[in-house]
């Protein structure tokens, strides 16, 4: 594909400038993406209403005994999406390390540690060289696992406020007002999270799509994940593995 | 529009208005007017005071004319003078105009709306009611003014100054809903608040009227009366002035409101308080008019098989831990309900922190993109500062798979990449 637009390009203009992009995520991964902020988006706007029932623009949203109803069917039904794209994730990822194909590139690793310390550093103009980063830098790793937390305990919080008469046959009764605290309170945390923090890294800091076109820039790559670039062109003799994982 | 016709419906108002003003002064005129009879009682009272006077009424029983007049002086109408004829206006004479009614009852709703002309505040709060409704949908025994005031014997109920209940009119309250609403009043006095209003003339507890309102009383089978419920025990529950002396808790409606059943109830209660819920509100645990005290060992929601009990009710399949999932109106502490308590309170740690951690870092950043882009503008301004071209790869040697070649026709950036055809 991308021989064929070199040559097109080429012939039409005479001025080309190839660009080598880098493979950063495949398709299951962009769909896992868009899934979860499918999924989350809608949680999100149909919980938060039942969350702050008190104010006023919220009781103007739920309104009547069926309005409220409806929104808590939306919210049950993207709860199941998601807790299918859950079991999809970790069920993928434990094949895979029985496959002993697991790639460990997300796992948080000391390195981690002393990035963020240089980053707070380079931040603080304390140094003056900007740390580099492998695949994923310690920013992407803390979202990645902030989520993998965040939504392990939304969806056992939810699963026993949704089912308190089945879960309390094995569990004490207190687990289910603390569920449902935790799922409050956790949705909040989340929420921030989104905005803050990952909506900050991928929009406002620069805009970075490549969870939704799964490529990188050869630039992008050589200032945000030096390392990786780095390890990539030193592979380039030699063949790379497959796909990322 | 006329001239004319604008003319008279300014007419119409101002009579309207001063029909409004009147109505609603009239209602207040209530405080000693000074008797002024036509006839006096004593003249009544000479055919009266004869226990064998009987009127013969249209179904051919005869109702006695008799009136006593130690019972009539004993009332609050007769210790202020009252005439007989300020209440039978049409009576000003003998012989009397022609009067019938079809049967007792009838001769009662004939003559009830005299009570208007003093108590019109109070009779019209009754056309609210639901014994007004009751009346109109046909049924004649719905309790009318004298069915509960006395006719004759009206008593004093209010302290004139306040307007407030006074303390012997409290006992008499259940006593006269009772002579129609006889097994609720049974159920009422085997209460924690009938047993004390009755056995300790306890003045703190509630009576009929206190739950019920007393002219307009409400229908309390609709969904809006069980919606709104929780204000009706909270009037006190929440008041620490009673609830101090007994030692309950006033975060009774809090806790209530912060739980799953309150949450739901609540949310309706000012957009649509005519919704109907199957949510439990007070009375479906603590029970209507057969509320007890949590401690009572028959029937105490302390104890945790009774309130399994009430919980069944809604949840068939609960089991004993579930009725721990209900708070019991304790704010979580590390004594009640610690699970709670401590993830809260991680919570209340967690997100503050997380908030501050990343807002620092956020702005750090922020600003530090502010500075680099000042610095690019200024080397922008120095053409010769700008850093040289990175090394392009060469196209044989870029890596297959991990990395691959994608074009685009940039005019303006063409130089730096090495690909040139």
């Amino acid at each position: 594909m991308s021989a064929n637009e070199t040559t097109l390009a080429t012939a039409r203009s005479g001025r080309v400038r190839t660009e080598r992009t880098f493979v950063r995520f495949n398709l299951v991964q962009r769909w896992e993406h868009a899934l979860f902020l499918l999924t989350f988006t809608v949680l999100l706007l149909t919980g938060l209403p039942q969350k702050y029932r008190t104010a006023t623009w919220s009781q103007y949203i739920l309104a009547t005994p069926e309005r409220l109803e409806t929104i808590r069917q939306i919210h049950h039904v993207a709860a199941v999406l998601l807790i299918m794209l859950a079991l999809y994730h970790v069920g993928r990822a434990v094949v895979r390390l029985f496959q002993r194909r697991l790639s460990g590139e997300m796992l948080p690793v000391t390195q981690d540690l002393r990035d963020g310390f240089k980053m707070l550093r380079w931040l603080l103009f304390i140094d003056r060289e900007k740390p580099s980063f492998g695949k994923f830098s310690f920013e992407q790793k803390f979202t990645y696992w902030f989520f993998i937390f965040g939504t392990a305990i939304m969806i056992l919080s939810g699963l026993l406020i949704w089912f308190p008469v089945l879960f309390t046959r094995v569990l004490p009764g207190g687990i289910i007002p603390a569920a449902k605290l935790a799922h409050s309170a956790e949705a909040i945390a989340a929420a921030i999270f989104v905005i803050m923090w990952h909506s900050y890294h991928v929009h406002i800091e620069r805009l970075n799509l490549s969870i939704f076109t799964g490529r990188l820039s050869e630039k992008e790559m050589r200032e945000y994940h030096a390392r990786e670039y780095e390890r990539l062109i030193g592979e380039s003799d030699s063949p790379p593995d497959g796909e990322p994982e | 529009m006329s001239q004319r016709t604008r003319r008279w419906t300014t007419l119409t108002f101002a009579l309207g208005a001063l029909a409004l003003v009147l109505a609603l002064t009239a209602g207040r005129a209530v405080a000693n007017p000074l008797p002024q009879a036509g006839v006096s009682n004593e003249s009544c009272l000479q055919c009266h005071a004869d226990p064998s006077v009987t009127l013969k009424l249209e179904d051919g029983s005869t109702v006695s004319m008799y009136i006593d007049q130690a019972v009539f002086d004993n009332s609050i109408h007769g210790k202020l003078g009252y005439a007989c004829v300020q209440c039978h206006t049409n009576l000003d004479g003998y012989p009397h105009p022609e009067f019938s009614a079809l049967d007792r009852r009838d001769l009662s709703l004939a003559l009830y709306d005299a009570c208007f002309k003093c108590h019109s505040g109070q009779y019209e709060r009754t056309l609210d009611s639901v014994h007004e409704r009751a009346l109109e949908s046909g049924n004649r025994q719905a309790a009318i003014c004298t069915d509960c005031h006395g006719a004759h014997d009206t008593q004093q109920l209010t302290d004139p100054q306040t307007d407030k209940l006074l303390p012997e009119a409290r006992l008499h309250i259940p006593i006269t809903c009772a002579k129609c609403h006889n097994a609720i009043y049974g159920k009422y006095l085997t209460s924690v608040h009938g047993n004390a209003l009755v056995n300790e003339n306890n003045r703190d507890v509630p009576t009929c009227i206190d739950c019920h309102g007393v002219h307009n009383i409400e229908d309390p089978t609709t969904a809006r009366f069980r919606l709104l419920s929780p204000e009706i025990c909270a009037k006190c529950h929440t008041d620490p002035s009673i609830m101090d002396k007994y030692g309950i808790s006033t975060d009774v409606l809090n806790t209530y409101v912060a739980d799953f059943h309150g949450t739901t109830v609540t949310i309706f209660e000012k957009v649509s308080p005519d919704a109907p819920t199957n949510k439990a509100v007070c009375y479906d645990c603590h029970g209507v008019h057969d509320i007890q005290s949590i401690s009572d060992p028959q029937s105490g929601l302390e104890f945790r098989e009774n309130l399994l009990k009430r919980c069944q009710v809604c949840h068939p399949d609960a089991t004993a831990n579930f009725s721990s999932a209900w708070l019991s109106h304790y704010i979580p502490s590390p004594q009640h309900n610690p699970l709670v308590y401590y993830v809260n309170l991680f919570y209340s740690i967690f997100i503050p922190g997380l908030l501050s951690g990343m807002g620092v870092l956020v702005v750090l950043d922020v600003s530090w993109q502010i500075r680099r882009r000042r610095a690019a503008s200024r080397a922008n301004k120095e053409p010769s500062e700008s850093p040289p071209a990175p090394e392009a790869p060469s196209p044989g040697s870029a890596p297959e798979g991990g990395a691959s070649h994608e074009a685009s026709s940039d005019g303006e950036n063409h130089r730096a990449g090495g690909e040139q055809l």
